[in-house]
């Protein structure tokens, strides 16, 4: 009889238990990177939401990076889509054309605390399509102890793109260095260095019109100046060289410069002897300094039946004050000016090249097949490089392969 | 039927569904949808179409007929190269030498040790600035200076196929050890009684005998070469300008990496075809040595 009364009562039990669970509808987001990548403050976020949203629960799922877009991209593509994902926000117009996310609407008050052109990077036909949530520009590092060995002061750094030829030809005669950590592997960050130069130019791959405009004048001397100058006076076979391939150059005192991200001023900190400083990217002659902005966001996928959800979080996840809180525990460039930003340049002024250059920046280009474009364009810099073309033909044969993709 | 009672017997019929079920469901359905997709324009887009052959007259209209030619290079290389290191020192291990059996374990690393890592230990002995095999043509004089082998068409090609050598080989050379360690020998013994050399008794005896071993192992091996694709990812990502393509990269490419699902069947369908006719011609080889064996009472392999 008490064997009988004690099932009984599990079965109540375990029915009041898995009740409970079904009333929870569930979010299954996706996050790239670790749980130590800012896990504990994006935990402790949803956490509040969910406090915020009963009946809600989220299925924070960490996956490495190199799978995680496939993945979110897959099952939504399956039809299982997850409510939410990180995604390189360059992504987002191939998945808006063909339908598998929805808008993220933002009031004007909403947009306004956001840079003008950080949210160039999510928006597609006129809508936004990510809830910004990593962002990076790029400066340029410079090694003052090279610089004052190659004849130069060392303090300052080029401010154009004859200063900085003429300081890593220097370096290149004048030490056992080379003048510039160059990248032209087939990664994307071939496309995102070069794309540093094409917006210090003026340039653009494609217009607010959605034409291609990759065979302007200012992408042709971005080009040359990228695959064959600057090719002339960095480490030798830079088509071997990632980012973090070439970053090691740098830090063992083998480059003069290098173009980095914020980031990488923390790797240089850890390096006795190594004396460096950083500043905004050098212009060319036909434009201004500038830098690529590059965001990740979350996506919100259509038809899991909670979107009105996954946006509220994205919206929760990507506020002023819990961005900043995610922003300082990952190292990223704040997304936002503030007070507490203020203090962080004050505190340390090698941000300011980061966060002034900005306004100044361009987006990543926004494709609807954004491999093809990667490709097209890293082809483009490696034909150069080789010396298989120049660079007017390099980019008018990228701008015809870029109609495409585009 | 069953031959006591004459009543059919299904159990055994029975036993064989669960196979059946798992081939049917992890085999023949992916392929099947495969090829079916290879007709479509299958994209992110949730609706798609029956395109007919335009996938295939696209991809052959393209830079792929390049792309299968290179690949079927690179895999002859890469397994002429396994085949000859593979018996060169399964010959070595099989010689009668002190501490034998500690060098018959000391091959296998670049096979244990997983493929992601020990590539990415390649990727950087073949940097310029920082690895040992540039830092040691310098210091032999073979480079003035810094040498990328990754930055260039052949180079990059060629240090994808050492690598390749480098993983596949262990393999090799113990499946062609174990054959070696097969061949009688009071053979070589009577080759030796009658003053036969050394390199005679090879080319003579121990070659001949373990020719189906040989067969087996270059047949296998040409279809994983074929379908080599992380070492080639780690490594170039089928760089500079597509020079390390081969077809599994370019379908990776198009299918996965660009979403192209109807273009990447049409290339996969493609690779199921070639590797189809090696395995065909692996079993027409297995079939005809068995038979030799089964005629002359030697071992098959």
């Amino acid at each position: 009889m008490n064997m009988l009364k004690f099932a009984a009562a599990s079965m109540l039990v375990l029915g009041a238990v898995s009740s409970a669970q079904a009333a929870d509808k569930e979010l299954h987001m996706i996050q790239c990177g670790g749980q130590d990548w800012g896990g504990s403050f994006a935990e402790k976020h949803i956490g509040e939401w969910e406090a915020a949203n009963p009946g809600y629960k989220v299925n924070l799922e960490y996956l490495a990076w190199g799978q995680c877009q496939t993945k979110a991209t897959t099952l939504a593509a399956a039809g299982n889509a997850p409510a939410l994902a990180y995604m390189g926000s360059r992504t987002l117009k191939q998945l808006s054309k063909n339908d598998l996310i929805i808008e993220i609407t933002m009031s004007d008050a909403e947009k306004a605390t956001y840079a003008a052109p950080i949210l160039g990077t999510v928006t597609a036909g006129g809508k936004i399509w990510g809830a910004p949530r990593a962002f990076s520009t790029k400066a340029l590092y410079w090694n003052k102890g090279l610089l004052k060995a190659a004849g130069y002061d060392g303090e300052k750094g080029p401010t154009t793109w004859g200063e900085m030829y003429e300081m890593a030809s220097a370096i290149k005669e004048k030490t056992d260095a080379d003048g510039i950590a160059l990248v032209a592997a087939s990664f994307d960050n071939t496309m995102h260095q070069f794309m540093n130069y094409v917006y210090s130019n003026g340039g653009e791959v494609i217009n607010a019109d959605g034409e291609i405009v990759f065979n302007s004048p200012q992408v042709v001397e971005a080009m040359e100046f990228y695959g064959t100058k600057l090719a002339s006076v960095a480490q030798p076979g830079p088509i071997a060289y990632d980012k973090a391939k070439a970053r090691p150059l740098f830090l063992a005192g083998k480059s003069g410069f290098l173009v980095g991200p914020y980031g990488d001023s923390a790797r240089m900190k850890e390096v006795d002897g190594l004396e460096w400083a950083v500043g905004p990217m050098p212009h060319g002659p036909s434009g201004e300094s500038g830098t690529l902005l590059i965001t990740d966001s979350l996506a919100v996928f259509k038809g899991t039946g909670v979107e009105e959800q996954a946006v509220s979080l994205a919206k929760y996840l990507t506020n002023p004050k819990n961005q900043l809180e995610f922003e300082i525990a990952t190292g990223l460039t704040p997304l936002r000016a503030s007070a507490e930003v203020d203090a962080m340049i004050a505190t340390d002024p090698n941000w300011a090249p980061f966060i002034d250059i900005i306004p100044a920046g361009g987006p990543e280009p926004f494709a609807t097949d954004y491999q093809g474009l990667q490709d097209a364009i890293n082809d483009a810099i490696q034909s150069v490089v080789l010396g298989e073309a120049t660079a007017a033909e390099a980019v008018e044969a990228a701008a015809d392969a870029l109609e495409d993709v585009k | 039927m069953n031959a006591l009672d004459g009543k059919a017997n299904y159990f055994p019929y029975l036993l064989l569904l669960p196979a059946l079920a798992l081939t049917l469901f992890i085999v023949a359905w992916p392929l099947a949808e495969t090829f079916r997709l290879s007709f479509t324009n299958s994209s992110l887009n949730p609706v798609e179409e029956y395109v007919g052959f335009k996938n295939y007259i696209k991809i052959f209209g393209g830079k792929f007929p390049a792309v299968i030619v290179r690949t079927f290079y690179w895999m002859f290389i890469s397994v002429s190269l396994k085949m000859l290191v593979g018996v060169a020192g399964a010959m070595l291990l099989n010689c009668a030498v002190p501490g034998r059996n500690l060098f018959r374990v000391l091959i296998m690393p670049p096979w244990i040790v997983p493929i992601a890592i020990g590539v990415f230990i390649w990727s950087w002995m073949y940097n310029g600035q920082f690895g040992m095999i540039s830092g040691i043509g310098q210091w032999l004089g073979i480079f003035a200076g810094p040498f990328e082998f990754l930055a260039f068409r052949n180079s990059s090609f060629y240090a994808t196929i050492v690598t390749d050598v480098w993983v596949g080989t262990p393999l090799v050379t113990i499946y062609l050890l174990a054959a070696m360690q097969s061949v009688p020998g009071d053979l070589h013994e009577a080759a030796w009684t009658d003053g036969a050399s050394r390199f005679y008794r090879f080319r003579r005896i121990t070659l001949p005998l373990i020719m189906p071993a040989v067969a087996t192992m270059g047949l296998l091996s040409a279809i994983w070469t074929f379908n080599s694709f992380d070492i080639i990812w780690i490594l170039t990502e089928g760089g500079p300008r597509g020079s390390t393509t081969t077809m599994i990269i370019d379908t990776y490419k198009t299918a996965i990496a660009r979403n192209r699902y109807g273009e990447g069947s049409a290339r996969a369908v493609m690779i199921v075809t070639f590797l189809s006719s090696f395995a065909a011609f692996y079993f027409y080889m297995l079939t005809r040595f068995a038979k030799r064996a089964m005629n002359h009472g030697e071992p098959t392999s």
